[in-house]
């Protein structure tokens, strides 16, 4: 509904905003962060954290860019990206799942030794004179784009029915609303755990290669506020930081939300610098929404 | 109770910290006795490309003199983290320390606390306040770089229009003074051409590209962008080629590399830069000379390496004139 | 058996602090002097006040992400009392204390009136926060030009030797210390780490101990903004970027639970010991600053995997697992 109201304004106080080319360019950057919020639903849902997308998302841009420079043919580079993401979560999964260490602290600390990690191997040096055939996959501009936006779709798609239709997905939601009772009915939490948090790198994976393509070469520094972005949308849209309740669909409207903040402010001729303090503004009133209808409700149930 | 025997082990430690070692002033062993002499440079950020180019010059100079040269900065421009390390060069007992500053006023109190302590300090590239160090060495005049820098936009604009400014932030002292001589050449010779935006991008090429983005899409009357920090001009240059936008070009201050292909298919006219590399040999060589005591106030002329003799106007050392890279000529240049 | 769990990680914490020392003392040049022992503890005393106030909030199993953006928010404010309002820098300061107490309490009763959980609603005002810095400078002021007795607070040395800021370090470990191992809120606070359903059955007044913790959080992050602006001498929008996690990072080293229940305040000093002799031992040893971000996180992993381990090993069951209670 918000989402709704922004964009009524919009349409009434700056119709240039709807014009294609600004409209295209939205979609551009928000695929990256749609596919990780996804992804970070998930997760949340399963009753975890990962804030060390961002740092993942950086070193699998930068993989990518470094396969394709070494001559590496695209599918078989994205496949390198994608699948070092999963690494990645593979790694966060283990020590979380099979260790049972926190997810918050475990994945704080690879969040900053990958950064710093990243930074020290590569000096803050960009990956210069890729070939023709990186940027938008060699399809040109609009052909590019299009690939990008069809390859979003059917991931997405992919992820709501798989979260509807398949028992892996409904034991995510199992295991985030109640680990035991899920144990107990012969899920294993571990494993889904484990699972989770691959599924998230390699999202990750795949979004870092979609947002790289748009350029011709490779920011090392890319990635930055990721994790919070892909959080907040998830919180807007509906997911449950205490597990077991959200929808993609309500993810999807949350990052389309967050995402128009920053463009709207241009169109409305407002100061740029009011975008973090509405972001953070508007999560806290998604939040305080959502709690003030558990409390009625709860309030209502005992009565 | 437990928790006081490890409050003791604590302070233990403390204590032991304290009463062994010997300070190393190594500012006080100079060159007399033949100590090698520590260079300690620190660029903006670490990560910028200009910057990674300086320091391949800064290397050759330290190899040359044979002196050990510390580079170190913060990856993203941060003033706060610059004074940090400044901080812990002063422990560290370097001998000079040059920088370049991000925040004029801020890394200035702790510049003078390294001069208190016998280390001498010169900046390079972007200004500290005058008192917090010996000599500047300047890449050009900023008159120089702000004139160059306007002609070249009026001549790509042809006498009148509009355009807009992508700096790297609003703090740094060369970005300032830059801004004040294209202004005052803008209000000068070129009173039909309007600066219609100012805008920073955290000297990010990422966020250059979504400013410039953003710009042409909210004042379409603006033909010319001016990216006066070097990732901008290609952050800039890119949004231009995929907006689609013929009509718009880019004009600013970057490395040949990075605007290659830009200025080979027209989006670029012309790229105003100076020999990176020479900035970072100059800025050892005259490190080491202020260590030295060979460079001191009152000096006019300066012998730098392989540059030869430089200008010293005042506390400037110059590099020499901006130059202007362009479709004849930039193929030649590497960095 | 609580005791003795704590016992050995606090240990294990200590042997790394004496293992860094004895590294540094070897590789890094005028690491082992009085001057270096100084500057260690003056550079971490910001991150010192937020890692201590964090604990607390740890201890009642909750978190405060917020407190790096409020450091921002103070220090901006601070500037703009002093330069556009022409307060004096008393009041100016006093001002800001009020706003960063102010700033907690918007926390505090989003988590205690509406329970929502501490993550969200720290992420929320993380966001915010910063977002207002940024607004009120308009992305780019800097407040500079600070009068020399207010820069004194963070750059002075009194009698020539002791920073200017380790006084107020020291008062407010103290006081924190005393807070919450020897008052009965400190035990409220661990109590409701524990269990606050049963910490609410045992008359606890949960909300007003919670409430407590993250003012308290504000407070002390509006004094770290102030120490902070008086020693880089500047305050601008991005002060304490990243300070949460470091703060957070020091508490969790010094043996806190993050589910609550645990964790001591002379723990977390010795987690921001260690990470300052770290960052600090690097840099004089002539080492890349990203060194120290790997190594601090290779730490705080290794830290972690060693004391799981450990716990399997004994076969001690564990109160929360992670699958179970999740962040």
């Amino acid at each position: 509904m918000a989402l709704g109201a922004l964009l009524l304004v919009l349409a009434l106080l700056a119709p240039g905003f709807f014009r294609g080319g600004q409209l295209l360019s939205i979609c551009s950057t928000v695929i990256p962060v749609l596919l990780v919020a996804c992804g970070i639903s998930l997760v949340i849902i399963s009753r975890q954290i990962d804030i060390s997308v961002g740092s993942q998302f950086a070193f699998c841009s930068i993989l990518a860019g470094l396969l394709i420079q070494a001559h590496w043919p695209m599918p078989l580079a994205a496949l390198a990206a994608i699948g070092a993401g999963a690494c990645c979560g593979a790694f966060n999964g283990a020590l979380i799942a099979g260790l049972g260490l926190p997810s918050i602290v475990v994945t704080l600390a690879t969040m900053v030794t990958w950064r710093e990690g990243l930074r020290w191997w590569r000096q803050g040096e960009f990956v210069h004179d890729l070939p023709e055939t990186f940027q938008w996959f060699g399809l040109g501009q609009a052909g590019g784009q299009t690939a990008v936006l069809f390859i979003t779709a059917l991931v997405f798609t992919i992820m709501v029915l798989g979260t509807k239709y398949l028992s892996a997905g409904r034991f995510v939601y199992a295991v985030g609303s109640d680990a035991e009772a899920a144990r107990l009915a012969g899920i294993r939490p571990h494993v889904v755990t484990f699972g989770v948090f691959v599924i998230m790198g390699a999202l990750t994976g795949l979004a870092a290669l979609l947002n790289a393509v748009r350029f011709n070469d490779v920011d090392p520094r890319t990635g930055t506020g990721l994790e919070l972005q892909s959080i907040a949308a998830a919180v807007v849209g509906g997911v449950a930081i205490s597990g077991g309740r959200g929808s993609l669909w309500g993810v999807l409207a949350g990052v389309l939300l967050l995402a128009c903040i920053a463009p709207a402010l241009v169109f409305l001729r407002l100061p740029p610098q009011w975008e973090k303090a509405l972001q953070g503004g508007i999560i806290l009133l998604a939040v305080t929404a959502d709690g003030w209808r558990t409390v009625r409700a709860s309030r209502s149930s005992l009565s | 109770m437990k928790a006081t025997a490890h409050l003791l082990i604590l302070s233990l430690f403390l204590l032991g910290l304290a009463g062994c070692g010997k300070p190393d002033r190594g500012s006080e062993a100079k060159t007399a006795g033949g100590k090698q002499i520590t260079v300690a440079v620190m660029p903006k950020s670490k990560g910028n490309a200009y910057f990674i180019s300086c320091k391949k010059g800064a290397d050759e100079a330290a190899r040359e003199l044979n002196v050990k040269l510390l580079w170190d900065g913060p990856t993203d421009p941060d003033p706060a983290r610059q004074n940090e390390i400044v901080e812990t060069w002063i422990t560290r007992g370097v001998d000079v320390i040059a920088a370049a500053v991000e925040n004029r006023e801020g890394i200035s109190t702790a510049l003078r606390k390294a001069r208190e302590k016998g280390i001498k300090v010169i900046t390079w590239d972007s200004d500290a306040q005058p008192d917090a160090r010996d000599f500047l060495i300047n890449q050009a005049t900023p008159e120089g770089i702000g004139f160059t820098l306007m002609d070249e936009a009026a001549s790509v604009l042809g006498g009148k229009g509009q355009f807009a400014i992508i700096t790297a932030s609003l703090t740094a002292a060369n970005m300032n003074e830059w801004q004040k001589y294209i202004e005052q050449r803008r209000a000068e010779k070129y009173p039909d051409i309007k600066m219609a935006v100012l805008r920073p991008c955290d000297d990010l090429k990422d966020k250059a590209f979504s400013e410039a983005t953003a710009i042409l899409n909210a004042n379409p009357e603006v033909k010319l962008l001016m990216a006066i920090c070097s990732p901008a001009v290609p952050g800039a240059s890119e949004a231009v080629k995929q907006s689609g936008r013929k009509d718009v070009k880019v004009v600013g201050l970057g490395l040949p590399n990075d605007n290659k292909r830009y200025v080979r298919d027209g989006i670029t006219p012309s790229v105003i830069l100076w020999n990176t590399e020479n900035l970072g040999y100059l800025t050892v060589q005259a490190a080491v000379a202020v260590a030295k005591g060979e460079l001191k106030p009152g000096v006019t002329n300066f012998k730098g390496g392989r540059l030869g003799q430089l200008e010293v106007k005042g506390d400037n050392v110059l590099l020499g004139k901006p130059f202007i890279f362009n479709k004849d000529n930039i193929e030649q240049f590497n960095f | 058996m609580k005791h003795k769990e704590f016992f050995r990680f606090e240990t294990m914490l200590v042997c790394v602090l004496g293992l860094e020392i004895l590294i540094f003392n070897k590789t890094g040049t005028n690491f082992g002097t009085q001057g270096n022992m100084f500057e260690v503890l003056r550079l971490s005393t910001e991150i010192g006040l937020l890692a201590l106030v964090m604990t607390p909030v740890i201890i009642t199993g909750g978190i405060d992400l917020s407190v790096g953006s409020m450091l921002g928010l103070c220090a901006v404010v601070m500037g703009k009392l002093w330069r556009d309002a022409g307060m004096p820098p008393m009041l100016a300061a006093g001002c800001t204390l009020v706003l960063g107490a102010a700033g907690g309490g918007l926390n505090a009763l989003l988590i205690t009136r509406l329970n929502l959980p501490p993550l969200i609603v720290t992420l929320g005002s993380f966001s915010l926060f910063r977002g207002l810095a940024e607004a009120l400078t308009r992305g780019v002021d800097n407040f500079t030009n600070f009068p020399k007795s207010y820069l004194f607070l963070g750059q002075g040395y009194l009698f020539g030797v002791v920073p200017a800021q380790l006084p107020i370090f020291a008062a407010v470990s103290v006081a924190i210390w005393l807070l919450v191992h020897r008052t009965t809120y400190g035990r409220s606070f661990r109590a409701i780490g524990f269990s606050p359903e049963g910490a609410r059955y045992a008359g606890i007044p949960v909300r007003k101990r919670l409430a407590l913790a993250y003012i308290l959080s504000g407070f002390v992050s509006a004094l770290a903004a102030l120490v902070y602006v008086a020693r880089v001498g500047q305050a601008k929008a991005d002060a304490g970027t990243g300070y949460e996690l470091l703060a957070i990072t020091a508490v969790v080293l010094g043996g806190a639970s993050i589910f609550g229940g645990t964790g001591s305040v002379h723990s977390t000093l010795l987690g921001v010991l260690a990470l300052a002799v770290l960052k600090i031992g690097l840099t004089l040893s002539d080492q890349p600053g990203e060194l120290a971000g790997i190594l601090t996180g290779a730490l705080l992993l290794a830290v972690l995997t060693v004391e799981a381990v450990a716990r399997k090993v004994s076969a001690r069951p564990l109160r929360h697992s992670s699958a179970v209670k999740g962040i």
